[in-house]
């Protein structure tokens, strides 16, 4: 078990190492200059060259790599070339923090309504409530969010004026509203069919059928033994989830004017802000990979036969 | 990810594959999507015969006309027929879709898959940490990263090959951001799609029939690809066709961005982009509904069909 | 100065892509200085409540820089116009007024300017402006150390100023500190556009403290001289602006500029009361103009911008090379069709270089109109007549948004009608296309726009046409042009230099450098009735300090 977890372990450096490498690389080796955007329309060559050397883009790649890499860890994640001057790490943290208070929002939307929508009709199954439950929660989930963000912006706030049309206000935020309904439903589609096969998985075990054999009634059964056993798979998806919260949604934050982190990383891309891009995405490899070890380890816990493996 | 684990406990006995047709034709819902597909897909490829306008067929004299019998979804704002175009549209996903599919989706990744679970030991460590490390970058915005980065490359080689050698018209066909657009999608498809087959290979190796093939000297291609593979049929039917709903989305997510096949041609991203604002919606709503319907079907239908197919083929769902 | 993103046509792009970008990226909402900067959306935030008394709030993207010594841009440019000053300014009507200046003088040569510093000019802080501080400042500004993408456009008349600039010096021979209230300049020419030029935030004067403590981000804490202070700047959030009360023009107006920088729909938050002012993009255009809808009352329509949008060619390259075929694409293209049905007549067709309007305009001039049979003839008479020989044609532009413009796809669909000529349209992204528009690389670029910088025909037609100017990406080359722009920078004559300029506008037309293709035409603007004193500029120029928010 242990040796299990500690290879695991050893593992996650050698990945990021790899992750951070090929993002680096593709930044640098990729078209599109970033001096050049920095300077726009009034470029010419000699001041872009002393840009160049003030910025250390002269130095050879793998000084630039490992020169960025020591600093990631010390927790300096260079500065922006964008916003010249400033530590990439206070422009990025304070949007991750708005994209993952939404993207929580939006969780608590999949997972309130998928888990219980989907242990209800798991216990239902042969009725005409099953299939159609998860029809309509992957039709829901099918609808773009290019067309779903400006027909709720016209209903809920133009129309009915009921939410402002965009903008952040925090967690408690009439503002939080809309874009947590576009991200939190699709999701529920994902939560129901989990949560419906887990909940299959468990009423097809022996035990269960002994507790309903002692006796037990229905609605206990269903409460104590199945509900309980049937969260734990869904235990290791909820830690993906939150992995991804800090991701961002880039296409929903751009529609409905959110400074979160998902726009932000975008027009890095686009506007060649190499260090930005180079933190993003290494913040969020290392957020699934632990995410990825958590739900590998509870699960050796939960389930011996993982473990011999 | 999710659908991963949706298959991870899902053995199936595939001699019983006549039986698992029968159920799924039971499935009415499956039935209409697979319609639905053909019929959207079919009306894409052949956009160019199915409308009487080409894609870039401007009228002035006829902006902005709502749904008529001349243009059956109305026109834009340079009179172009949006029918014609979300099709075109529909083309140009389906192709981006299946070659992605076909290459990351099918090639690289059952074969990997395949190699992992028979080989096993230094081989499936080596596959599956690849893999890994292929899963745990953030893939919308690699995919992203990537997509940017390689089509001016790309592009440049292109016009090169067309002006020194007798090819000509290789850039105005738009492969190169077919080429791009495919290896981006490609680069992230093959690693759920490996696993899964991985897992099914790894229950059926000490199988007996594959004992028995290894005892009387079959070679390790014979295995793989004549006893291990017609057993995971039903895991990468399901895996396709849930990857294609998936697909079917970023790629319309990449050409939003700008960064998949590029103007004159339309792509379905770019209508929706245009389109996606509140006044649109408003005031000429078949701009922004047309080509959002085509990507709702392509995404609807392939999801209820993997979910059909799924259940179908998951005994304990019977 | 250069904006990028073709008018109105990109503004639904603006609005869902273009707010928020980088220093390129700025641009592209740029478009049309006021109208997409306004339609740029943004959210609100909760500290400053939708309805609270002399706020003022706008939509607005992240400004590339802060610092006058680098500003390039009209989004930069409309913080720093109000946070900082100059010796002279511009008024809303556009006339040059003195600003921190109270008078000047102009030797009898035309080259020395004698400025008198107002005595009760004052930094935010409180501290006196001196001729020291703009003596430091301008020599900071062409320090190569500052790496101002600008200061040699800017300052390059001033005596001296090469040599700071290319790094033999570090002060500026031309500038003198004469008193403490008075500085003297030099110039190399008698140039009757020179002062217009110190209007722009390169001549700006900075604090050299609050530079010299502040470091790189010294911005974050300006001590500026403007009638507003940068109160508090959270990237890709907002930008508010206080009143500054010491200020000359304090006149009991608006007290806080609320500047939303995240994105969103724009039209959506004006009619939620959630801004107050918005431009009206082309899929709104019809609604309001509707004079049965409420929101039409609050409709304001502004002259048009100081801007053109273009195509340019490559006159080096073939097939531009060719004076013919470059007439024939020119003739090909209605310009007129497209303004009036496709964009709404949101834009006007521009047959010159110079908007109307701008000292210079000249309605007489002979512009390439469309004529489908002329174009043919051009065509069959030119080099490139054959299809077969004719080199492959590319146009770049810029942008992410996966939309050429609606303009650019009804332009390449004509060439295609009229004259059989398939182009290829590549998009690029704002670092490639930068990259390689510096470089000179391309045959043909769209999606650029120039706005003015200051009313003067030099700045589009000098800046953009001379052989030798840098910003001159076509390589259009033509020596009769040249030596009409070179005489008109010295021309004592007011009458004279325009006339001289028109003369040089024809014969850039003619050669068909370019094809000009709109003036961003009369500006459909939203103002909530409330907002008094908003001026409309066809430049940016500083004017918030004039609103007053009135319930």
């Amino acid at each position: 078990m242990w040796i299990y977890i500690v290879r695991r372990l050893v593992w996650i450096p050698i990945l990021l190492l790899f992750v951070s490498l090929v993002t680096f690389a593709l930044g640098r080796f990729g078209p599109g200059d970033p001096v050049v955007v920095m300077l726009g329309n009034r470029y010419d060559e000699s001041t872009a060259e002393r840009l160049r050397d003030e910025l250390g883009l002269n130095r050879s790649f793998v000084v630039q790599y490992g020169d960025y890499m020591w600093g990631f860890f010390k927790g300096d994640f260079g500065e922006s070339l964008r916003f010249r001057g400033r530590p990439v790490r206070d422009l990025i943290l304070p949007k991750m923090w708005v994209s993952a208070q939404l993207g929580f929002a939006a969780l608590i939307i999949s997972v309130g309504i998928g888990l219980p929508l989907g242990f209800f009709i798991a216990t239902r199954q042969g009725s005409w409530i099953d299939p159609t439950s998860v029809a309509l929660s992957l039709f829901i989930m099918s609808i773009p969010v290019m067309v779903i963000a400006p027909a709720l912006l016209w209903v809920g706030c133009l129309k009915l004026s009921w939410f402002p049309c965009s903008g952040w206000g925090g967690f408690f935020d009439s503002r939080l509203v809309i874009p947590a309904i576009v991200m939190g439903v699709p999701g529920i589609a994902g939560m129901t069919r989990i949560m419906r096969a887990s909940t299959l998985d468990v009423l097809g075990q022996d035990f269960i059928r002994t507790a309903r054999a002692k006796g037990l009634s229905e609605w206990k059964v269903n409460s104590v033994h199945v509900f309980q056993n049937a969260m734990i798979p869904i235990v290791t998806i909820l830690a993906f989830s939150c992995a991804g919260l800090i991701g961002g949604a880039f296409i929903t934050e751009t529609i409905l004017g959110i400074p979160g982190i998902g726009r932000f990383a975008v027009d890095a891309i686009f506007d060649r802000d190499y260090p930005v891009i180079m933190a993003i995405t290494l913040i969020g490899s290392i957020a699934f990979v632990i995410a990825n070890l958590i739900a590998d380890i509870s699960y050796a816990f939960i389930d011996p036969r993982i473990r011999l493996n | 990810m999710k659908f991963e684990f949706l298959l991870g406990n899902l053995k199936i006995n595939d001699r019983q594959l006549p039986r698992f047709i029968q159920r799924l034709v039971r499935k009415k819902l499956a039935i209409v999507c697979i319609l639905a597909l053909l019929v959207l897909y079919t009306c894409g490829i052949f956009a160019e015969c199915v409308s009487p306008y080409g894609y870039t067929d401007q009228d002035y004299s006829s902006i902005l006309q709502s749904p008529n019998s001349d243009h059956w979804a109305g026109t834009d704002r340079t009179g172009r027929d949006v029918l014609t175009r979300t099709l075109w549209g529909v083309q140009n996903t389906l192709i981006l879709t299946v070659v992605a599919m076909l290459t990351g989706g099918l090639v690289i990744g059952v074969t990997l898959g395949l190699l992992a679970g028979y080989m096993g030991g230094k081989t499936d460590g080596v596959i599956m940490r690849i893999g890994e490390i292929f899963a745990s970058f953030p893939d919308i915005l690699l995919v992203i990263i990537l997509a940017a980065t390689l089509r001016p490359r790309i592009l440049e080689l292109a016009r090169w090959v067309e002006d020194s050698t007798a090819i000509d018209g290789l850039v105005r066909t738009g492969i190169v951001d077919y080429f791009v657009v495919s290896f981006a999608l490609v680069a992230f498809g093959w690693v759920g799609m490996a696993r899964l087959v991985r897992g099914q290979i790894l229950a059926l190796r000490e199988a007996d029939y594959i004992q028995a093939a290894r005892a009387i000297g079959a070679s390790t291609k014979r295995i793989l690809f004549f006893h291990l593979l017609p057993n995971c049929i039903s895991v990468i039917v399901v895996t396709v066709s849930m990857g294609m709903g998936a697909l079917t989305g970023t790629e319309i997510v990449l050409s939003w961005l700008g960064l998949g096949i590029q103007p004159p041609r339309p792509s379905l991203g770019t209508m929706l982009l245009g389109a996606g604002n509140i006044g649109t919606l408003r005031d000429t709503p078949w701009e922004l509904l047309v080509p959002g319907i085509a990507a709702f079907i392509m995404v609807v239908a392939w999801n209820l069909l993997g979910d059909a197919l799924s259940d179908a083929l998951n005994p304990k769902t019977r | 100065m250069k904006k990028f993103g073709v008018s109105i046509i990109f503004l639904s792009i603006a609005l869902i892509i273009g707010c928020g970008g980088g220093s390129a990226t700025e641009e592209i909402s740029d478009v049309g200085d006021q109208e997409i900067r306004l339609t740029d959306a943004i959210p609100e935030n909760p500290v400053v409540e939708p309805a609270a008394e002399g706020v003022f709030r706008r939509i607005w993207s992240d400004p590339p820089t802060l610092d006058p010594a680098l500003v390039s841009d009209t989004t930069s440019m409309g913080i720093v116009a109000e946070v900082f000053s100059g010796l002279v300014t511009l008024n809303t009507d556009l006339r040059l007024e003195p600003d921190l200046a109270e008078s000047w003088e102009i030797s009898s040569d035309g080259t020395t300017y004698t400025f008198k510093i107002r005595e009760n000019a004052t930094f935010h802080n409180g501290k006196q402006v001196t001729a020291t501080d703009f003596k430091w400042s301008l020599e900071r500004a062409a320090n190569p150390q500052t790496v101002s993408p600008v200061a040699e456009t800017y300052l390059n008349d001033i005596v001296g100023v090469m040599d700071v600039i290319e790094g033999r010096t570090s002060e500026i021979s031309g500038i003198k500190v004469i008193d403490d209230l008075t500085l003297q300049i030099t110039i190399d020419a008698p140039k009757a556009y020179f002062l217009a030029k110190l209007t722009y935030p390169t001549a700006f004067v900075v604090d050299r403290e609050n530079v010299e403590s502040g470091g790189q981000t010294w911005t974050d804490e300006i001590n500026g001289t403007g009638p507003f202070k940068l109160k508090e700047y959270k990237i890709g959030e907002r930008i508010v602006l206080e009143r500054f009360d010491n200020s000359n023009e304090n006149d009991g107006g608006v007290s806080l500029i609320v500047m939303n920088l995240a994105g969103g729909q724009s039209m959506a938050m004006y009619e939620n009361n959630e801004i107050d002012i918005t431009g009206v993009g082309l899929f709104d255009l019809e609604r309001v103009l509707d004079p049965n809808e409420p929101l039409n009352r609050e409709l304001v329509i502004a002259p048009p911008d100081f801007s053109i949008s273009y195509i340019g060619f490559n006159t080096q390259m073939a097939p531009f090379d060719d004076l013919k075929f470059r007439q024939a694409l020119n003739h090909a293209i209605d310009k007129k069709l497209i303004a009036e049905e496709v964009l709404s007549n949101l834009v006007t067709p521009a047959y010159g270089i110079l908007p109307p309007g701008f000292p210079g305009y000249n309605e007489q001039l002979e512009g390439l109109r469309y004529d489908s049979e002329l174009a043919k003839q051009l065509l069959s008479e030119s080099k490139y007549s054959d299809g077969d020989t004719r080199p492959r044609i590319v146009v770049t532009v810029p942008g992410r948004g996966g939309s050429v413009g609606l303009d650019m796809e009804v332009i390449l669909e004509m060439w295609r009608q009229v004259l059989g000529v398939e182009v290829e349209i590549q998009q690029v992204e704002w670092a490639t296309y930068l990259e390689d528009l510096n470089k000179n690389k391309f045959q043909a670029f769209a999606g650029l726009g120039w706005e003015a910088d200051y009313p003067d025909p030099q700045d589009f037609l000098d800046i953009l046409f001379h052989s030798d100017s840098k910003l001159n990406h076509g390589q259009y080359s033509n020596g009769q042009v040249d030596l009409i722009l070179e005489n008109a920078r010295i021309n004592p004559d007011p009458i004279d230099r325009i006339k001289l300029y028109q003369n040089a506008e024809q014969l850039i037309v003619t050669d068909a450098a370019w094809v000009p293709l709109w003036f961003e035409g009369e500006r459909h603007v939203l103002i909530k009735p409330y907002v008094k004193g908003y001026r409309l500029t066809p430049m940016t120029v500083p004017k918030l300090s004039q609103v007053k928010i009135e319930k």
